[in-house]
């Protein structure tokens, strides 16, 4: 072993070349003489051989190869910078020792292009690093704030917005009756891109800009350009809303046109041109037509002999385009009287003479004998001629080329074919008398450019790029080089990076303020995903975004907009449920991914553990706490106070009070109005004295014209009593106000979403302990609830923070810290088996207390248990509770259906233990806040009143507005956006003003190193 | 800090035109140690796949009990007769194994798995965000690096007609990124063999990248910090396509050799086309990509339920819709259980001929086969409305495989009970027997997890 003085004497004799600095690459390693002293009263008596705590050796610095030694250098900077060595126990450094010994490590590892420490502190998981004490304590606020010139790669949603502009592709939903346009509707049809800008999962800010595109992104995008210029060009070619592209394209396009009407025309009139051009000897040189032969196909019996079902037509049916050639040569061939079968033979031979593939006719064939009643049935008015009579000249045309290509045997496709390859080469021919212009060229470059990248091309790139495209046409045709100049376009840095660079004159600090161009995108981005609107646009063009009180007029401008929807997210839609808000979307994404209760949707949940239908309700649960949060915004007061502590929730229900009231008085009228009545006899003759009543009180499901004559699943009888059965079991227990929804399999629920949609999914009243059966709804939400505080309780963001099959206290509690204590927990050691051991005996709780008291995890776990112990009051699926169930076959007390009506509790009984939901705060700051715990009720409330959690609400917004971490000269403008807060009674609108006038936001500085 | 040399390093190695496969992992890397790298087909098909179906019909008294309660049980079947459906590979028989018991409950399910059958989770209806992680062939594309990486290749349709071009395939190179898949043989010819069928495409997308990395370059030189990494980083992105389409443009000797070709029938996306042609056409693009080295990795969706079966035999002159006879319904007199036999017996025509044409082609000191594993399984478990209790899945594997597969008949404790496994268990298992140690890969089964039992890891009886 190596003494103490043995280690000293090794690390000086090592220093003696050089007094402090790092030891250039390929020289001896050298510790600077005042940092040996260091080393040696507060790192090595720990951590040298003998004494490895945490593995780590320090008193061999010098013997280790370069990569191992900066390896080592590079945790010695982080946990000296982050404080977490020494250890809080252990004699402490003092603030100028702790810099020396940075600034050493720093330039040992720099000296080598090594140090990841600069590279760390701009993730946003180092968010925190920076002492909240200093930030928020005024003694910084005079250094002055800027943001570095940067590009900033785009995110998934600019993405995806930018692409709908390109495509001029606008969603449509019908919101409370009302035709709407959302931005973020993503169902672009006729394209497949994919989207290589996908953020991180983690709840928080995701959104930074220190993403760099890498190959991954380029290959995609490499896809997607080819696929976007291909639909970008057919759209010009539908739209003509490139008239560039149309002025180059536009001869070849027109006579496209023009041969598919050509084409049109010949093929509905081929036979009558040829009858009349070669008249009785017309029949001779059509190919030999066969009938083939055709015969019923026997009955299909199954192994109890009795007959199979047939298809019914419209799963038989070979689609909408075969049933109208079907149609088309039923009334060409049609005779009144004539049998099936020779009307079948008819159309066989039409379509033979045509030349249609001959698996096709017998395709058809096949049908029309298995189900030409049906055809008939179905079968369309005719369509009307619409066309005028050709002029004599046109006629001529087409029996010129008829009769010039027609040969004997010839189908009529191939003379078709024929005629259209000749009158094909005649348009080539015309088009190549003229050539492509560098004027026809320069339009093209100017359109699209502006199209894609959203401002003139300069001179220079003008000149370039009508090179470019002209080298594309002699490789690849003119239509496939205007798709490459495209490609090229979407794939320069400045469509997949947000520009943000200073313009003009640089102030006394070197900052200039953010070119107007830049500036109308970086408040656009800040609030939605798209572009700069016009009224940015113009402001730009007119001189008006070049002050303070120019940003903010266009920042308030834009949170008071109303009149534009946007849509949440796709996988809530999808659920059934809607997910749309019309403020501006990212004020609403902010405290989605800050909560980060989205993060319920991937996780796979056990339905019977719910004991109910909980793969369907996810999404509802997501769309209700979307909800409450847009509501609260809407109001704008004391905003972050009652998003930790509101005890009014939304459950299930649609946003529209009116509608819902609507809804569950429509149940009770037609309770009362039946309970007397002897419902459950009725037969359909009974039922049917009751249609004007029903006619009025519509029943959900129940059809008035089909009662008494469809049988079955839709016997109408059957639904009305199930649905009577249903309203009786409810209202008939002393509820007075049921809720809409529906129990009675296929029968829509009462109320509809406000975009019109059944409002399913009722069992989301489970995740509240609400017992569906007496459930008394209150039809104006949000409502108070019991045992609820805040979104911390909600069921979105308990679920969202738990496992697949437990709680997870762990993850709670490092969310409350992280979050809102401004705190920082490391990453698990490498070295952690971090699993909680099975124990079907103990609560979870009692299980992690046991796994984490060990001293080694204690220092971390001691953060964030006490913290998330305390939502052990709410189980996995965010339900009340004071007993734990131990789920575990041993512990079955009652094993329950699999199966039942949606008000039916489907939980296995296990036997459970009492709940523990005690905890302890500390890390306010605030001494009448921090300390014991009752639940996490207790803790919410706490929380909301705490100055701390403000100002780290505060650090978040302005890091997803900012998109990097906070350092020690955005001071005053974190200072001023919680000041912003307190004035305005705690609006938020009045932080994110504050925030995107400040300095940090407005000034730029290149970056020098 | 990466830099531009570590960026080639790990991207330049692969090589080909412009992929529609976007992981770049799949393309990077060094060679498998081994020297000749693995490769892997997955075959999906629609309306599930019942477990009597693929049972072997003349087992043993016992062995018939203990199938009919399924309850464990292996049988070597080299010496048994197989299925009807399955003697297409009656002559592959030593390669051949059937495994019964896996289950899938934590994919979707149902009438459609989208993504979900491949990569263990729930889709949440193919929406983007329900894409939790890269499906199981992606995974293994990045084992087995290649110039295009992975390839996909779908026969589904709208009901009435087959889809054609390039459209939104099923496997997913990450967590919300879904793939696309060529849907009709001729576009899959076009995009894949485009060095030989296309050279002049293939010029200009380097005189694209060209001018985009001397464009960016220029910006490059009068920026400092990290502000000049991103636009480093660009341009090395720009230089590492470049380079694989350079090492495709080599190749193409190769593939002129391997290319096939495929009937007129196909032109502008083959609408006359029967199903038995598009198969036969698919198989044949899928082989020479395999062969010409292209991929090492195939997935391919045979049929979906929208895949509107034409050209059957015994259904010559039908549209057979796949989802009506998964409702029993008939067509021209033949029973849907009959069809559905027949749709599978021309599938296992095409696995025999994957399997014969690599048998075919020598490698190392035996062929092709030896280092190929084909998966052929339901998408959406045990029959027409599965629940994913089932997922069977029928494996060929050449004489390299790592696994203890070949001539076995396996049939593994059911759903819910004690050492029952799930297709998470079953990619794991492919995962760690070829490179990946990953101590899970999937979402758990939720039942398994809550009757406490073990669920983790390979399926140790399967590790050589």
């Amino acid at each position: 072993m190596i003494s103490r003085n043995t280690c000293c004497s090794f690390l000086i004799l090592i220093a003696a070349a050089n007094a402090f600095g790092a030891a250039p690459p390929g020289e001896p390693f050298l510790v600077g003489g005042k940092v040996l002293p260091l080393l040696e009263n507060y790192c090595v008596s720990c951590h040298e051989d003998g004494k490895t705590k945490g593995d780590v050796r320090l008193d061999n610095l010098a013997s280790l190869s370069l990569d191992a030694r900066l390896d080592l250098l590079n945790r010695v900077q982080e946990q000296v910078y982050l404080g977490e060595m020494p250890p809080k126990k252990k004699k402490q450094p003092s603030e100028a020792e702790r810099n020396l010994l940075i600034e050493w490590v720093g330039k040992e590892l720099r000296a080598h292009g090594a140090s990841k420490l600069e590279d760390k502190l701009r993730k946003p998981e180092y968010g925190n690093v920076v002492d909240h004490e200093k930030l928020f304590s005024g003694q910084y606020k005079d250094l002055p704030a800027f943001t570095p010139d940067r590009r900033w790669l785009i995110s998934e949603f600019i993405f995806d917005a930018k692409f709908n502009k390109l495509f001029e592709h606008i969603g449509q939903r019908d919101i409370d009756g009302k035709r709407q346009q959302p931005i973020g509707d993503n169902n672009r049809g006729g394209v497949n891109l994919t989207n290589p800008f996908l953020l991180p999962t983690h709840s928080g800010v995701r959104y930074y800009d220190t993403a760099a595109l890498d190959g991954g992104h380029l290959l995609t995008m490499l896809t997607n350009a080819k696929e976007a210029s291909a639909h970008l060009v057919s759209l010009a070619k539908r739209k003509n809303h490139l008239p560039a592209v149309s002025a180059i394209m536009g001869a070849e396009w027109a006579h496209e046109k023009i041969l598919t009407t050509r084409e049109t025309y010949l093929k509905a009139n081929i036979e009558e041109l040829l009858r009349g051009l070669y008249k009785e000897k017309h029949d001779a040189l059509l190919p030999k037509f066969v009938a083939a032969k055709w015969e019923a196909p026997p009955v299909a019996k199954g192994p109890d002999g009795k007959p199979l079902k047939k298809p019914v037509f419209d799963t038989a049916s070979p689609g909408n385009a075969e049933l109208s050639e079907i149609w088309g040569a039923i009334r060409r061939n049609f005779k009144e009287g004539e049998k099936e079968d020779a009307l079948i033979v008819k159309c066989e031979r039409d379509w033979f003479h045509f030349g249609v593939n001959e698996r096709t006719i017998q395709t058809r064939v096949a049908f029309m004998h298995g189900y030409m009643e049906d055809l008939h049935k179905r079968m369309p008015k005719a369509p009307t001629a619409q066309s005028k009579p050709l002029a004599e000249s046109e006629l001529a045309m087409y029996r010129a080329a008829l009769s010039k290509h027609r040969k004997a045997g010839d189908t009529y496709s191939a003379v078709i074919a024929k005629c259209l390859a000749e009158w094909s080469d005649e348009f080539r021919r015309e088009r190549e008398k003229t050539s492509l212009t560098d004027e026809m060229v320069g339009k093209l470059v100017d359109q699209l450019f502006t199209k894609i990248i959203e401002r003139a091309p300069t001179s220079q790139e003008m000149a370039e790029y009508v090179a470019l495209t002209k080298s594309y046409v002699p490789k690849v045709g003119t239509e496939k080089a205007i798709e490459r100049l495209i490609q090229t376009l979407i794939l320069r840095t400045d469509f997949v990076y947000r520009q943000e660079f200073g313009e003009g004159t640089a102030d006394a600090l070197g900052r200039k303020m953010l070119s107007p161009r830049d500036a109308s995108y970086a408040l656009a981005y800040a609030l939605t995903d798209s572009s700069p609107d016009k009224e940015l646009q113009d402001a730009v063009k007119n001189g008006k975004l070049t002050t303070r009180e120019d940003y903010r007029r266009e920042v308030e401008r834009m949170l008071k907009n109303r009149s534009q929807y946007y849509v949440i997210e796709e996988a809530v839609e999808r659920s059934g449920s809607d997910s749309f808000t019309n403020i501006p979307i990212r004020k609403l994404r902010f405290f989605r991914e800050f909560f980060g209760y989205p993060g319920l949707l991937p996780i796979f949940k056990d339905n019977k553990r719910f004991g109910g239908n909980y793969v369907n309700t996810a999404g509802r649960i997501v769309s209700e706490a979307d909800m409450l949060v847009e509501h609260i915004l809407k109001q704008d007061q004391h905003v972050f106070e009652r998003l930790l502590t509101t005890e009014e929730f939304f459950v299930y229900h649609s946003g529209d009070d009116a509608a819902m009231t609507a809804a569950t008085a429509l149940i009770r009228k037609i309770y009362d109005y039946f309970k007397d009545k002897d419902w459950q006899s009725f037969d359909a003759e009974k039922l049917r004295v009751h249609i004007p009543f029903l006619k009025e009180n519509p029943m959900p499901g129940l059809n008035l014209d089909a009662i008494g004559k469809v049988g079955g699943r839709s016997d109408q009888v059957k639904i009305f009593q199930g649905m009577m059965t249903d309203y009786a079991q409810r209202l008939g227990k002393g509820t007075t106000v049921t809720a809409p929804f529906s129990s009675v399999f296929g029968v829509p629920s009462a109320a509809k979403t406000r975009t019109g949609k059944q409002l399913g999914s009722g069992e989301v009243a489970k995740a509240f302990n609400i017992d569906m059966t007496s459930w008394n709804y209150p039809t104006a939400q949000p409502a108070k609830m019991e045992h609820r505080k805040g979104i911390l309780t909600h069921p979105a963001w308990l679920i969202a923070f738990a496992g697949n099959t437990a709680t997870d206290p762990i993850r709670r509690g490092k969310w409350v810290r992280e979050k809102l204590l401004a705190g920082t927990i490391s990453d698990v050691p490498v070295t952690v088996d971090a699993v909680i051991p099975e124990d079907h005996h103990k609560t979870l709780r009692q299980r992690l207390e046991a796994r984490t008291q060990a001293e080694y995890c204690w220092k971390c776990h001691e953060r964030m248990n006490p913290l998330g112990t305390t939502f052990e009051m709410y189980d996995d699926f965010g339900r009340f509770r004071t007993e734990e169930a131990l789920e575990h076959p041993d512990n079955l007390v009652k094993k329950m259906p699999d199966k039942g009506s949606p008000q039916a509790d489907l939980r296995d009984i296990y036997k459970t233990l009492p709940v523990n939901a005690t905890g302890r705060l500390e890390g306010t700051g605030d001494p009448k806040l921090d300390g014991e715990l009752r639940d996490a009720i207790d803790l919410a409330d706490r929380l909301a009143k705490s100055t701390k959690v403000r100002q780290s609400i505060i650090r978040h917004a302005f890091r997803y507005f900012m998109g990097r971490n906070e350092v020690l000269s955005d001071s005053k403008t974190l200072i001023d956006a919680d000041q912003a807060y307190i004035q305005s009674g705690g609006s938020f609108d009045a932080v994110i003003i504050s925030l995107l006038t400040s300095d940090s936001f407005i000034f730029r500085k290149p970056i020098t190193h | 800090m990466k830099t531009r040399r570590d960026f080639l390093k790990a991207t330049a190695l692969g090589a080909g035109a412009l992929s529609l496969t976007p992981c770049l992992s799949a393309f990077a890397g060094a060679t498998p140690a081994a020297g000749l790298p693995k490769r892997f087909v997955f075959i999906r098909k629609s309306n599930g796949e019942r477990p009597n179906e693929v049972a072997l019909p003349t087992l043993s008294e016992k062995d018939k009990a203990l199938e009919a309660k399924k309850q464990p049980l292996e049988v070597d079947l080299r010496d048994r007769e197989l299925p009807v459906y399955l003697r297409a590979l009656e002559k592959h028989k030593a390669n051949l194994c059937i495994l019964q018991g896996l289950s899938c409950t934590m994919s979707e399910n149902g009438h459609y798995s989208y993504s979900s059958i491949m990569g263990a989770f729930k889709s949440n209806r193919n929406s983007l965000s329900g894409i939790k992680r890269a499906t199981i062939d992606f995974e293994l594309a990045k084992l087995f690096p290649s110039p295009f990486g992975h390839i996909e290749l779908s026969l589904t349709g709208d009901y009435s007609k087959y889809r054609t071009g390039i459209v939104s395939g099923y496997s997913a190179s990450g967590p919300h990124q879904r793939n696309y898949c060529y849907a009709d043989p001729q576009t899959a010819h076009n995009e894949l063999f485009r060095a030989v069928t296309n050279p002049g495409a293939v010029d200009s997308d380097n005189a694209m990248l060209s001018f985009l990395e001397n464009e960016e370059a220029f910006k490059e030189r009068i920026l400092q910090g990290y502000e000049k990494q991103k636009l480093s980083s660009h341009i090395s992105s720009i230089e590492a396509v470049r380079a694989r389409n350079l090492k495709l443009s080599k190749m193409a000797g190769s593939i002129a050799k391997h290319i096939p070709q495929i009937g007129k029938i196909h032109d502008a996306g083959g609408l006359n086309a029967s199903s038995p042609e598009k198969e036969k056409a698919m198989t044949d693009i899928l082989i020479a990509a395999l062969i010409t080295g292209l991929t090492n990795v195939v997935t391919f969706t045979i049929d979906e339920l929208s895949t509107p079966v034409r050209g059957l035999a015994g259904n010559e002159n039908d549209r057979i819709s796949i989802h009506a006879i998964g409702h029993n319904e008939s067509y021209s007199g033949v029973p849907a259980d009959k069809i559905r036999e027949n749709i599978r017996i021309g599938h296992m025509r095409q696995v025999a001929r994957i399997v014969e044409r690599l048998k075919a082609v020598p490698e190392g000191k035996g062929t092709m086969f030896d280092n190929t594993m084909i998966m052929y399984f339901p998408e959406g478990g045990e029959t027409h409305h599965g629940h994913g209790t089932e997922a069977p899945f029928v494996i060929l594997a050449g004489n390299n495989c790592k696994l203890n597969l070949a001539g076995r008949y396996i049939r593994l404790p059911f759903h819910g009970t004690e050492g029952h496994k799930t297709i998470g268990n079953w990619y794991t298992t492919l995962l760690n027997a070829h490179g990946n140690p990953i101590k899970h890969y999937g979402d758990f089964d939720l039942e398994m997890s809550r009757k406490k039992l073990e669920q983790t890891g390979p399926i140790k009886q399967l590790l050589s």
